[in-house]
């Protein structure tokens, strides 16, 4: 085999990608350590409105090719004062490994709790935003390995989502799907939230053709809008299916909803 | 078992063969896994080369089966070009010469019993490497090391056919007691001037009553 | 040479070295189920095809014909089980032609293990053969690395544990045919429900002396639920960058147009009975 690079540290056949070549591992030795992490499948989505927020998931509970659990609710109200969290203003939402995502519920829970007792008021969607940034970075080299996303209504009274990766970046967007459906339903709500490819037919040739302008979707479309995005999931993806939890947060509280799913 | 190819069907096995005073007998248990999944819970591990030449299997099961559908072949033909049929220890030979020319890419550990006119009953056994020993008794499978003792204790030469059936259902009883890739039915096959008959034992009945093929 | 092509052998070699992972065939994470009665023999599978987590195919067929008495369920690499089965069914078809003699399950099994046995896994097809033929009614599993079990009734795939489950605790002795039906769909229906690489619909085929009777989509549990909204776009949605129209006559600037008579080239060959 006449293809071999003259560079002596990448002695291999000289293809025009630059990774370099991977220590092996000597044949036989096997790498034995505790796998601290598991991926427990299934999808969040959270969409804000102009006077409400949306936040849902799947309940199924996967490992592997099992299921764990057909109901394991991934959304939850969050810095409530009573034991049902009746009077909670703030949902967050968690997927990726089921056990990180309980504790970073409990932990932050707890959080805007003792804010409520010290301050005498529930904490803002902003501030409980900021600190789960902060909890979640305090774990930057022992990670929970959880994609969050946090929803309520922001000090004007609009809906407010803000999404995070494992270790505390994060933004407040208009919508977010998060998890292992996440690329399939994500690209569905960049068209029908935020209207992208979408142009106004007829408006103008090639590039000054106009862009359909955004508005703000009513209650009822953006529920219709999570629901057929859960549905187009369970078809394509194995681990989202079983059940549809719903939580929408209004001015008026946390109105919970949950919906049956496709079980194959 | 770093030996099997991922995903490949395991015969994590008791199986073992005795000489007694009128033949062999060959006994094993019935288990066949794939990782935790039992894929076939009743095994046939006691397969026929000749009328009255069988093997013990264990290790993987498609290179077993293999191996022995070869050998099956090899001595159907020696015994219709020779005209009689052939000894326990010609099967034997033709079993090692697979099994040693082709060590790096078998993990088969197989114990060949056999009947002949010439020489009785026999046992020989062929572990991992393809060596070839001839034995008054031999144990095999993840299962016999749980039987070492127990054999070495109880093996006397000559028995009669009963008390060898006996002494090759206690041994495999303990190995699928303490060994968790052997269980099953026990299955055994005496081979003596009479040809061959099977012996089934189920655990439904704790192994006692010999129940019908 | 007959067979695989190795040619790219070397290439993917050293890029997998590299850390270039190996493309992703589509595997039928599968459940599949056969069962024996008295008089015949019943083979069952899903019909879900995936890619890692996600659904390839939500309808795919996974009872292969081997020969009009003879049929294989199988699980594991689509590609394999497909091509396997059709490369058998046509070696025992000319093996028929030449004995004059209707092909038998024993043979079909033989051919697949020694077949699966020379690729040492590499082809990763699992399967059930079932038939019935002059000697009888059969069942048995062929496992990707060549070995067999004959057994009165069988699971294989990613959901043959819970296809299992059902077997050993509603399997008896003497099945009718409408018992060894139900008992293969209630088994393939545990593994779609409890096995997350299983999916969608049961197949069912159903083995006699007299004839064979594929039940395609014999149980249709997860109907696509109606979507709540109607996503048509309006004509003019979609920004048009710049256009090419390709007229018909100017198609043979492009490909090779050859016109051919409709009435075929005289007569057609004899292929079945």
């Amino acid at each position: 085999m006449a293809m071999f690079s003259q560079n002596p540290t990448m002695n291999g056949p000289n293809y025009s990608f630059s990774d370099t070549p991977r220590a092996a591992a000597p044949e036989g030795a096997r790498e034995h350590r505790f796998d601290p992490y598991t991926d427990n499948g299934g999808s969040t989505l959270a969409i804000a409105g102009a006077d409400f927020t949306i936040m849902a998931g799947d309940t199924r509970l996967t490992s592997g090719y099992s299921i764990n659990s057909r109901y394991h609710p991934k959304v939850f109200k969050i810095g409530g004062t009573t034991a049902d969290q009746s009077d909670a203003t703030i949902a967050l939402s968690v997927v990726g490994f089921a056990a990180d995502g309980e504790a970073l519920k409990e932990r932050l829970d707890a959080i805007c709790k003792m804010y409520q007792y010290r301050h005498g008021k529930p904490m803002s969607v902003k501030a409980c935003a900021q600190r789960l940034s902060t909890v979640l970075y305090q774990k930057r080299f022992f990670p929970y390995y959880a994609y969050a996303i946090l929803g309520g209504l922001d000090e004007e009274g609009k809906g407010a989502v803000y999404s995070y990766d494992p270790v505390g970046s994060y933004e407040r967007e208009q919508c977010r799907a998060g998890g292992a459906a996440a690329s399939l339903i994500m690209p569905f709500l960049d068209n029908q939230v935020n209207f992208k490819n979408q142009y106004i037919p007829g408006s103008g040739e090639g590039h000054a053709l106009q862009e359909r302008e955004r508005k703000p979707l009513s209650r009822n479309e953006v529920e219709t809008l999570v629901k057929d995005a859960f549905d187009g999931a369970v078809e394509r993806h194995i681990e989202v299916g079983d059940g549809l939890q719903m939580m929408i947060i209004t001015k008026d509280g946390i109105q919970e909803v949950t919906l049956p799913l496709k079980r194959d | 078992m770093d030996r099997l190819k991922k995903g490949e069907v395991n015969l994590g096995t008791s199986i073992m063969a005795v000489t007694f005073k009128d033949g062999v007998i060959l006994g094993a248990d019935s288990r066949t896994t794939t990782g935790a999944f039992i894929a076939n819970r009743v095994t046939d591990k006691l397969t026929r080369v000749h009328d009255t030449i069988w093997c013990c299997r264990s290790g993987s099961a498609a290179d077993t089966q293999a191996v022995a559908d070869i050998v099956q072949y090899q001595l159907g033909f020696f015994a219709m070009t020779r005209g009689k049929p052939p000894t326990t220890q010609t099967a034997a030979s033709i079993f090692q010469e697979i099994c040693y020319s082709n060590k790096d890419r078998l993990s088969a550990g197989l114990i060949i019993a056999g009947w002949d006119e010439r020489h009785g009953g026999q046992v020989y056994s062929i572990p991992l490497g393809g060596s070839l020993h001839k034995q008054p008794y031999a144990i095999g499978g993840s299962g016999s090391t749980y039987i070492y003792g127990f054999c070495d204790s109880n093996w006397k030469e000559g028995m009669e056919e009963a008390d060898a059936v006996a002494f090759v259902k206690e041994a495999l009883k303990e190995a699928i007691k303490w060994d968790g890739s052997s269980g099953g039915v026990i299955r055994m096959v005496v081979l003596t001037a009479k040809g061959a008959d099977r012996h089934l034992y189920l655990p439904d009945t704790d192994y006692k009553v010999r129940h019908a093929v | 040479m007959p067979g695989f092509d190795f040619s790219n052998y070397n290439r993917n070699a050293a890029l997998h070295a590299r850390g270039v992972p190996l493309p992703k065939a589509t595997s039928t994470g599968t459940t599949i189920v056969g069962c024996i009665y008295d008089g015949g023999v019943v083979i069952a599978a899903d019909t879900r095809a995936t890619s890692g987590p996600i659904v390839a195919d939500k309808n795919c067929e996974k009872l292969h014909y081997i020969s009009p008495n003879i049929w294989c369920a199988g699980a594991g690499t689509a590609a394999d089980t497909e091509f396997t089965t059709a490369l058998i069914s046509s070696q025992l078809e000319l093996h028929s032609l030449s004995t004059g003699r209707k092909p038998r399950v024993v043979t079909c099994m033989t051919l697949l293990k020694q077949h699966l046995f020379r690729y040492q896994g590499y082809i990763g097809a699992y399967l059930v053969v079932a038939g019935v033929d002059p000697t009888g009614t059969h069942l048995f599993t062929v496992h990707a690395h060549g070995s067999t079990d004959k057994l009165p009734y069988v699971t294989m795939g990613s959901g043959s544990l819970a296809a299992m489950s059902v077997f050993e605790t509603q399997w008896r002795p003497n099945l009718t045919q409408e018992d060894a039906v139900k008992l293969c769909s209630d088994a393939i229906l545990s593994g779609i429900f409890n096995d997350l690489g299983s999916g969608s619909n049961v197949d069912v085929a159903i083995i006699t002396k007299e004839k064979t009777t594929l039940k395609r989509n014999y149980i249709k549990p997860n109907e696509r639920t109606q979507k709540l909204k109607s996503y048509k776009f309006a004509r003019g949605t979609t920004n048009v960058l710049n256009e090419k129209i390709i007229h018909k006559a100017d198609l043979g600037n492009f490909v090779t147009v050859e016109e051919i008579s409709v009435t075929g080239p005289g007569d057609k060959m004899e292929v079945d009975a």
